[in-house]
C-alpha cells in the first residue's frame, strides 16, 4: 500500500474529493445551521442560520421555521462563520518564486503605466492561491508594482479556471508610487530625485486631466486614456505612500488639483501624525502589514499594531493587508494582532473584508454576510483570527462549496504516511 | 677637567646645530639665534606655571627656563608682557601634510588578492609597508588651521585602510620637510575600515577584526622566515612602536582594546569619536588611552516637525552632551590627549575647547591632553609637551589665557624660528591714551576684540574709530560730523620709551588740515573686562543605558519577585499548571508551589496570568554591527559575530516586548562557511560583552544552497556554484583542519597561527557546533554524510524547510531542526516547504525549534508557534517548546534557562493571555531576574522619550531662530539583518 501510494503523483490525493475544484453555479440551496455568524460590519449573530441561493445570501435568522424544500442542510454548530476575506494589496497570481525572475509579472518598464492591467496577468494556477484560499481568503486584489505609476489593479476569486473565470472587479483602480520626499540636506541627489519625480508626476497629471476632458482626443495616447475612470471618480487611485508630509504633499498636488479623484492611501505608515487631515477629506486607508517593525526608534513598540485602531478611532476607513505574495495568507493574524493591541474583534474582522470591499466599492456585492450579497463564506473550527484555533473547515464561493487542500496537504499526507505518523 | 670637557661640547654642539644636508644659494646665512622672552606667564607644564617668566632660546633650545632675571648681552630681548605661553599642543590624529592617495580610482578591479603588485601583503588593506613620513610634505592651508589651533607638532598618518603604516612625528610651523619631520616613524597606525582597498575581503566589521588578529598573528610568523613579505617585515620590525588605532564610535573602542588585550599589548592609544560619555565606566576599565577629538555637532534644524521626527533620541541628546565628554572623561580617569580632527578649522577647535571647559574640563586637564599626555604617549617627552631648560622651543604665545573667550595664538616658536599666527602688535596698543593736539578731544581709548582693534575718541562728545594696521603703523579713522559724512583721520607710530608707550603721527582734520597728534599711555585697560566670559549653563549629562529611545537612566538591577496565582508553563513534566507561585531572587528561580511568601520580595499578581520561560531565538541576526555576512570568501570560519555586537540596537527592547530573552546571534547565509555566532541574552542596556551568555558553547554558521553558490546574482566567480561544489568545499577545509592539527603537534613553533582552520578544527574536535541554513533534503543529507566522515555530528540544521522529507534521516543523526513556521516561495528551493514541516519533525523526535531570522518577526515566535497547533495539530504544550525549551536545547544552555525549575535562570515572561494565542501580549519579561521591560515601565519610558526630545527640540529651534546655524539630520535606523543580505 505504502509503495503505491508513493508512486501517485501527490495532486491525486485530493482529486477524490466530493466537491467541485472550481467555481461553479450553486446548484442546491444550502442552509448553514447553528454556529456563530461574523457579518463583517462589526455584528455577530449566534445560534443562527443562513440560507445560500443561487450563490447569494438570501436569509440570515435566528428563527428557523420556513424552510425551503429541497435544501441542504449543513449543521454549523459550534462553528465560526466568516465572510470570504478579501486581502487588498499583493502580488499574488503575478508573481510565484520571488527570486525567480521568469515567474515575477507584476513590474513593466518606465515611469508612468497606467495603461499596464493585472487584470490579463493573474495566473489563476499559481501554486500560491490555494495556500490563501486554505486560510479563509477568498479574494485577491492584484497590484502592479514599480515605477511612479505602476499599473491598474483588479480583484479576482482566489480560485479559477482563468483570469476571465475568477474575475470580481476588473480594473479597479490605478497604483500611483509617491516619490520619496524624506531626502535631507545630506543627501542632495536623493532631494533632487524627489524633486524630479514630483515634477514629472505633477506634469503628467496635468497632461492626463488636459486629454481626458476631451471626449474624443486628436491624439492617441494609451497611458492617459487609462487615467480617464480615475479623473472621473469611477476607479480609485492608489496612493503608495509612507511618509505623513508626503500624504499632506498629495493631498496638496493630487486631491486640490483634481477633486474628483478617488484617492486610497497604500502604506500611510505615518497616518497617525495626521489623522484629522485624513478624515476631513475622509481619505481611505490601505495598511500593508500589522506585523512590522515601528518606523523609528522612538515610536513605540507597539505603534504598527495600534495604527488600525487609532485610524479607525479617528473616523477613517482602514483596511487591513499583507504586501507580498506568499505572505498574504496570514492577513487574518495582522488583524488578530491589532485586537491584541486594542482593536475590537469584529471591527478588526471588518478591516479584511466590508472595510475593502467598501474601499473597492463593491460593498453591495461582497465584504459582509448581508441578505443578497454573494454568498462567498467561510466556516472555520474556532476564531479566525487566532492563529490557535483558526481552522478552516468550508469555503463556499457563491453558493457552492470548493475544495481548499493543495499541493502542501498533499505533501503534509505524503510524508506521514511514509513515516507512519498519525495525520 | 670634567667642567672644562662640557663646555667645549656646548661649543661643538652650537657650532653644529646649524648643519644641514642640502645647498644654500651664495653665502651662508647664520643668525646668533638668541632670543629672550621676557615678562610673560609661562606654563611649563600642567602643574606649574612662571608669572613674569624668562624664557631664553639659544639655537632652537631652551637655555633658561625660569622668573625673570636680567637678560644676558647677545640675546634678543622681546617683550611679552601680559602674554600667556604654553608648549606647543600636539595633535595625535592628524594627516597633516601627508600627500598620499589610493591608485585604486584607477584600477577599479575587485577581487581576492591585492592589487598592489609585488611581495606585500596580499590584503591590500594592510599597508604596514607604508612609511607616512615618506609622503610628507608641509601644505601651506592646513598649516594654518594647525597654527591658529596651537598645534605646534602633530602625528601625521595615511588615512587610508586597516593597517596604514607607520606615522611621522612633525613641526608643523616648518616649511621644509627635511626640518619639519622630527621623527620619522613614531606609532603604526590602524583601522577598522578597509578603505580604498579593492581586494573583496574583508566587508563586515567582523572580518575587519578577524584580519586584523590574523595579521598579528602572522607578523609573529614571519620571523620564521617561510615567506618574504615587506608589509608582514615592517610590522615585525614596527613591533615596538605604539599602535595608534582609530575606532568610529565607543564599542569600536572597547573592540580595538578586546584585539589589544590578546596581544597582551600595553602601548596602544585608541582615538574614540566623542560619544565616550556614553560608556565612561568600560572604557575607562579597558586601561588604555585614548585620543579624543572635540568634534561637535551643530544644532539640528528640526522646526519642520517631520524633518524632527528623523532624528533620534540618542542623536539630539549627543547634541546636548558632546562639549562634556571630555569632562566625563577626565572625570572617569581615562587618559587621554585631544585632536582636532573633525572641526573645521583651527578657530572652531578653540572654541569647542573652551566649550568642553566651560562644561567642566579643568584647564589644566586640558593643557595637559594637549600637551604632557600626547608627547608621552608616543616617546616624545624629551623633544615636546612642556617647557624644559635642555628641551627644543616648541612653544606658543597667547595674548591671554588660551581657554579663555576669544584668546588667540599670536606666535609659535619653533625651536629658532618664530612663526607669526595671528594679527600681532609688537607692543600691546590697548589701553587709555592722553591725546596732545589741537583736536578738541583729550583721549582716546583702544581696545582689541578679537582679531580687531576698534578706538573711541573721547572729548565732549565720543566718538567710534576704527582702526586699521599698516606696516607697524596704525590708521584710526572717525566721523566727526555725520551728516557732512566727514572722514578724519590720524595715522601714528607707537615707540616705548622710558617705560612708557606713546605715539606720535599726524590727524587730518576737517577741512584737510593736518595736525600733529601726541598719545601718552595712561593705563592698561581692566583685566576683568577683558576676560569676561559668558555665563553658561552647566549640563550634567543623564546618560540612559542604552544611549538610545527606551534606554534607562539607571542600569535595572536584579529583583526579589514571588509571582502569584499564575498559570504556569512549567516545560517539565509537570506541564502547564494553574494558580501557582513562582519565587525567583538574584537571578534564579528558587520556588515553584503554592501560597509561597517572603518578607523580602515584591509580589506580581498574576492571577488569571500566564507565566513562561521566555522566548529564545535560535536564529536571528539582531543587534550586529556593520554587516552580517562576511560574504568574500567561501569560509570564513575566522570571523565572530561576538566581536561586533551592538548592544544599542532598538530591536533588542521590542524583542524584550514581545517576551523574549535570549538568541543565537547568526552570521549570514552567504558561505559554505560563515563566521562564528554569539549566544546572547537580551540584557539591554548592558554592554556587549555583557551580553554574552558566559560559559556557552561555541557555534558556527554554516550554509548550503542557492545563497553560497551565488544564485542571487554576482559574476559567478566564486567557487561553489554548484552543490557539488559545497560538499568539495566541506571536504577540503576539514582535511586541511586536520593537516593544521598534525602541523600544530609536529612543529608547534614554526606553525602559523590559522584563525580560520582553528575554528574549523574545533567543529571536528566537538568544541563548536554547527547551525546550518539548509533547504532541500539532497544538501541536508549530505551535510550529515561529511559530519560522519569526520567523526561529528552537525548540531542544527536551520531553515531545514525541507527537513519533513528527511526527517527519518535527521533522527537517525541526532540533529536538531531549527525552522520557520510558514515561510516559502520566496525562492526556487523553498518550492516544497510547508507549514506542516515543524509538526512532521517534531513527531518524528527531532528536537525541532521556530525561529525568526529577522527583528519583526522575531517579537511575535509565540504566533509563529501557535501555528503549530493550526497546521500540525501539536499540543499547546509541545508548541510552546518550540520557542523555549527545545531552542535551548539545542544552544546547549537547556541547563540554564528554556523551563520553570527550581535553579534555572530567572528568564520569565508574563502573558496576559495564553501565549500562544493571537491576543497574548506580555506584560512582564524578566532576565536573570531582571526586569527589562514591563508595560508600565514601558509607558513612562515613552512619556521621558517624547518629554527629552521635545525639550531639546524646542532647544534648537530656539537656536535656529537667533540665527545659529545648522545642519539637516537624519539619523540611521538600526539595521534589521537577515541571513539573505549580502553584508
Amino acid at each position: 500500500m505504502k509503495t503505491k501510494l508513493n508512486n501517485l503523483p501527490y495532486l491525486c490525493l485530493f482529486i477524490l474529493a466530493s466537491f467541485p475544484l472550481f467555481i461553479a453555479a450553486q446548484e442546491q440551496p444550502t442552509y448553514l445551521v447553528g454556529g456563530t455568524f461574523h457579518i463583517g460590519n462589526g455584528e455577530v449573530v449566534s445560534d443562527a442560520h443562513l440560507l445560500m441561493m443561487d450563490g447569494k445570501i438570501l436569509e440570515l435568522s435566528t428563527r428557523f421555521d420556513n424552510q425551503i424544500k429541497n435544501a441542504k442542510i449543513v449543521d454549523v454548530k459550534g462553528k465560526h462563520i466568516y465572510p470570504g476575506i478579501i486581502a487588498l494589496n499583493n502580488i499574488m497570481g503575478l508573481n510565484e518564486i520571488d527570486a525567480v525572475r521568469a515567474t515575477r509579472d507584476y513590474y513593466e518598464v518606465g515611469a508612468f503605466n497606467p495603461n499596464v492591467r493585472s487584470a490579463i496577468a493573474y495566473n489563476t494556477d499559481s501554486k500560491i492561491l490555494p495556500t490563501a484560499l486554505f486560510n479563509g481568503i477568498v479574494y485577491t486584489q492584484a497590484v502592479p508594482q514599480g515605477g511612479q505609476i505602476s499599473g491598474s489593479s483588479s480583484l479576482f476569486y482566489t480560485k479559477g479556471w482563468n483570469w476571465e473565470d475568477a474575475m470580481v472587479l476588473e480594473d479597479d483602480g490605478v497604483h500611483l508610487n509617491y516619490p520619496d520626499l524624506s531626502a535631507s540636506n545630506d543627501a542632495p541627489d536623493l532631494a533632487n530625485n524627489a524633486q524630479k519625480q514630483v515634477d514629472a508626476l505633477v506634469l503628467f497629471l496635468q497632461e492626463a486631466n488636459q486629454f481626458c476632458a476631451l471626449a474624443k482626443p486628436p491624439v492617441f495616447n494609451l497611458r492617459f486614456e487609462a487615467m480617464r475612470k480615475v479623473f472621473a471618480g469611477k476607479t480609485n487611485l492608489y496612493v503608495h505612500v509612507g511618509s505623513a508630509k508626503g500624504m499632506l504633499s498629495a493631498l496638496a498636488l493630487i486631491k486640490d488639483k483634481y477633486p474628483t479623484i478617488k484617492l486610497v492611501f497604500v502604506g500611510a505608515e505615518e497616518a497617525y501624525q495626521i489623522t484629522s487631515t485624513l478624515s476631513l477629506y475622509r481619505i481611505p486607508v490601505v495598511l500593508t502589514a500589522i506585523h512590522r517593525l515601528p518606523m523609528y526608534s522612538h515610536e513605540a513598540y507597539d505603534l504598527p499594531y495600534q495604527l488600525a485602531s487609532i485610524l479607525l478611532d479617528s473616523g477613517i476607513q482602514v483596511a487591513i493587508a499583507q504586501a507580498g505574495s506568499w505572505e498574504s495568507r496570514n492577513i487574518m493574524f495582522h488583524a488578530g494582532t491589532a485586537v491584541a493591541y486594542g482593536m475590537d474583534k469584529e471591527k478588526a474582522l471588518s478591516c479584511i473584508t466590508l472595510q475593502p470591499a467598501k474601499i473597492l466599492g463593491i460593498a453591495n456585492r461582497i465584504g459582509s454576510l448581508e441578505i443578497g450579497k454573494e454568498a462567498t463564506i467561510v466556516i472555520s473550527e474556532g476564531d479566525i483570527l487566532d492563529m490557535k484555533s483558526s481552522k478552516i473547515s468550508t469555503v463556499y464561493i457563491k453558493g457552492e462549496q470548493v475544495e481548499i487542500n493543495d499541493v502542501q496537504q498533499a505533501l503534509n499526507k505524503k510524508y506521514r504516511q511514509k513515516f507512519k505518523l498519525k495525520e | 677637567m670634567r667642567q672644562c670637557f662640557l663646555i667645549i661640547f656646548f661649543f661643538w654642539a652650537n657650532l653644529n646645530f646649524a648643519q644641514q644636508t642640502f645647498p644654500t644659494n651664495g653665502p651662508s646665512n647664520h643668525q646668533l639665534q638668541r632670543f629672550a622672552l621676557a615678562h610673560a606667564t609661562v606654563w611649563t607644564d600642567p602643574e606649574h606655571v612662571i608669572t613674569d617668566a624668562l624664557l631664553l632660546i639659544e639655537n632652537g633650545k631652551l637655555v633658561y627656563v625660569g622668573a625673570f632675571k636680567n637678560v644676558p648681552a647677545g640675546y634678543t630681548l622681546i617683550d611679552q608682557k601680559g602674554r600667556v605661553v604654553y608648549p606647543a599642543f600636539i595633535d595625535l590624529c592628524s594627516d597633516y601634510g601627508v600627500k598620499w592617495e589610493s591608485k585604486n580610482s584607477l584600477r577599479n578591479t575587485h577581487g581576492f588578492y591585492s592589487a598592489k603588485r609585488g611581495a606585500f601583503h596580499w590584503n591590500e588593506a594592510i599597508r604596514a609597508e607604508e612609511k607616512a613620513a615618506a609622503y610628507f610634505s608641509p601644505d601651506e592651508k592646513q598649516k594654518a588651521a594647525y597654527l591658529t589651533a596651537g598645534f605646534g607638532i602633530t602625528l601625521s598618518a595615511i588615512q587610508d585602510g586597516i593597517c596604514r603604516g607607520s606615522s611621522v612625528l612633525v613641526n608643523t610651523g616648518s616649511s621644509i620637510p627635511q626640518e619639519a619631520i622630527l621623527t620619522e616613524e613614531a606609532t603604526m597606525n590602524w583601522s577598522f575600515n578597509k578603505g580604498s582597498s579593492t581586494v573583496d575581503y574583508p566587508n563586515s566589521a567582523m572580518g575587519s577584526v578577524a584580519l586584523i588578529r590574523q595579521t598579528f598573528y602572522d607578523a609573529k610568523w614571519i620571523k620564521t622566515e617561510q615567506e618574504s613579505n615587506i608589509s608582514l617585515t615592517s610590522l615585525a620590525k614596527n613591533q615596538y612602536f605604539p599602535v595608534l588605532f582609530e575606532a568610529e564610535n565607543k564599542w569600536a573602542v572597547l573592540r580595538a582594546a578586546k584585539i589589544a588585550n590578546e596581544f597582551a599589548a600595553k602601548n596602544w592609544i585608541i582615538k574614540g569619536n566623542g560619544d565616550e560619555y556614553q560608556r565612561s565606566k568600560e572604557l575607562a576599565a579597558m586601561g588604555l588611552p585614548m585620543v579624543i577629538p572635540v568634534n561637535f555637532p551643530k544644532p539640528y534644524d528640526v522646526e519642520d516637525p517631520f524633518d524632527a521626527n528623523r532624528v533620534s533620541l540618542a542623536d539630539l541628546m549627543h547634541w546636548e552632551y558632546a562639549p562634556s565628554n571630555l569632562a566625563s572623561v577626565n572625570a572617569a580617569k581615562i587618559p587621554f590627549s585631544i585632536t582636532m580632527k573633525g572641526c573645521e578649522d583651527g578657530q572652531a577647535f578653540l572654541k569647542n575647547i573652551r566649550l568642553a571647559v566651560q562644561q567642566g574640563l579643568p584647564v589644566t586637564a586640558a593643557l595637559k591632553a594637549l600637551t604632557e599626555t600626547p608627547a608621552k604617549l608616543i616617546g616624545a617627552a624629551a623633544i615636546c609637551g612642556s617647557i624644559r631648560e635642555g628641551m627644543p622651543a616648541y612653544l606658543i604665545v597667547c595674548d591671554k589665557p588660551i581657554f579663555e573667550k576669544e584668546a588667540r595664538v599670536l606666535v609659535h616658536w619653533n625651536g629658532s624660528h618664530h612663526i607669526p599666527v595671528n594679527f600681532e602688535t609688537d607692543l600691546p596698543v590697548t589701553g587709555v591714551f592722553e591725546l596732545q593736539s589741537e583736536l578738541p578731544y583729550q583721549q582716546i581709548q583702544l581696545t582689541q576684540q578679537g582679531n580687531k582693534l576698534t578706538g573711541k575718541l573721547i572729548g565732549a562728545d565720543t566718538l567710534e574709530m576704527t582702526v586699521s594696521r599698516e606696516a607697524g603703523t596704525y590708521q584710526l579713522s572717525w566721523m566727526p560730523n555725520k551728516k557732512a559724512a566727514l572722514h578724519c583721520t590720524m595715522r601714528l607710530a607707537f615707540v616705548q620709551q622710558n617705560n612708557l608707550l606713546q605715539a606720535s603721527g599726524l590727524a587730518t582734520w576737517t577741512e584737510g588740515r593736518t595736525l600733529p597728534v601726541l598719545l601718552k599711555h595712561l593705563e592698561q585697560p581692566l583685566a576683568k573686562e577683558l576676560l569676561k566670559q559668558d555665563s553658561v549653563a552647566l549640563i550634567v549629562p543623564q546618560i540612559r543605558f542604552p544611549f538610545v529611545e527606551f534606554g534607562s537612566t539607571k542600569m535595572p538591577e536584579s529583583e526579589e519577585v514571588i509571582f502569584k496565582g499564575a498559570t504556569v508553563w512549567t516545560n517539565t513534566s509537570n506541564g502547564i499548571i494553574g494558580n501557582h507561585d513562582v519565587h525567583i531572587k538574584s537571578g534564579k528561580i528558587i520556588a515553584i508551589g503554592k501560597n509561597l511568601t517572603s518578607a523580602t520580595a515584591k509580589i506580581i499578581d498574576a492571577k488569571g496570568l500566564h507565566l513562561t520561560n521566555g522566548i529564545i531565538d535560535e536564529h536571528s541576526h539582531l543587534a550586529i554591527y556593520r554587516g552580517v555576512n562576511e560574504c568574500t570568501q567561501a569560509i570564513t570560519a575566522e570571523v565572530r559575530i561576538g566581536d561586533v555586537i551592538q548592544p544599542e540596537d532598538i530591536n533588542i527592547y521590542r524583542q524584550l516586548a514581545g517576551g523574549v530573552i535570549g538568541a543565537q546571534l547568526l552570521h549570514g547565509s552567504c558561505n559554505p562557511v560563515g563566521g562564528q555566532s554569539a549566544l546572547v541574552k537580551l540584557r539591554w542596556g548592558q554592554s556587549a560583552e555583557e551580553m554574552k551568555i558566559k560559559g556557552a558553547d561555541g557555534f558556527i554558521k554554516f550554509a548550503l544552497g542557492e545563497n553560497v553558490k551565488q544564485s542571487g546574482g554576482g559574476p559567478g566567480l566564486r567557487y561553489p556554484q554548484t552543490r557539488m561544489g559545497v560538499e568539495q568545499i566541506y571536504m577540503d577545509a576539514f582535511n586541511r583542519a586536520l593537516l593544521y592539527e598534525a602541523e600544530l603537534k609536529n612543529n608547534p613553533t614554526a606553525c602559523r597561527k590559522d584563525l580560520e582552520l582553528e575554528s574549523l578544527l574545533e567543529i571536528i574536535r566537538k568544541k563548536r557546533f554547527i547551525s546550518c541554513h539548509s533547504y532541500v533534503q539532497s544538501e541536508i543529507n549530505m551535510l550529515m554524510h561529511v559530519a560522519n566522515q569526520f567523526g561529528f555530528k552537525v548540531n542544527t540544521f536551520t531553515h531545514i524547510l525541507e527537513g519533513y522529507k528527511v526527517a527519518d534521516k535527521m533522527k537517525a543523526h541526532g540533529v536538531a531542526a531549527s525552522t520557520f513556521a510558514d515561510w516559502w516561495a520566496y525562492k526556487y528551493e523553498v518550492m516544497d516547504a510547508i507549514p506542516y514541516n515543524g509538526a512532521i519533525l517534531n513527531d518524528m523526535g527531532v528536537v525541532t525549534a521556530i525561529n525568526s531570522d529577522d527583528a519583526e518577526m522575531g517579537r511575535r515566535l509565540n504566533q509563529e508557534a501557535a501555528k503549530m497547533i493550526k497546521y500540525g495539530n501539536l499540543s499547546e504544550e509541545a508548541a510552546w517548546k518550540m520557542v523555549t525549551l527545545n531552542p535551548a536545547k539545542m544552544l546547549h544552555i537547556d541547563h540554564l534557562t528554556g523551563s520553570i525549575e527550581s535553579g534555572k535562570d530567572a528568564d520569565l515572561v508574563v502573558w496576559n493571555n495564553n501565549p500562544l494565542s493571537i491576543y497574548a501580549k506580555p506584560l512582564y519579561t524578566f532576565v536573570d531576574g531582571i526586569c527589562y521591560f514591563s508595560v508600565a515601565s514601558d509607558l513612562k519610558l515613552r512619556a521621558e522619550v517624547q518629554q527629552e526630545r521635545n525639550r531639546i527640540v524646542q532647544k534648537m529651534i530656539a537656536l535656529k531662530q537667533q540665527g545659529v546655524k545648522t545642519q539637516k539630520q537624519i539619523s540611521i535606523q538600526d539595521e534589521n539583518y537577515h541571513c539573505e543580505d549580502e553584508n
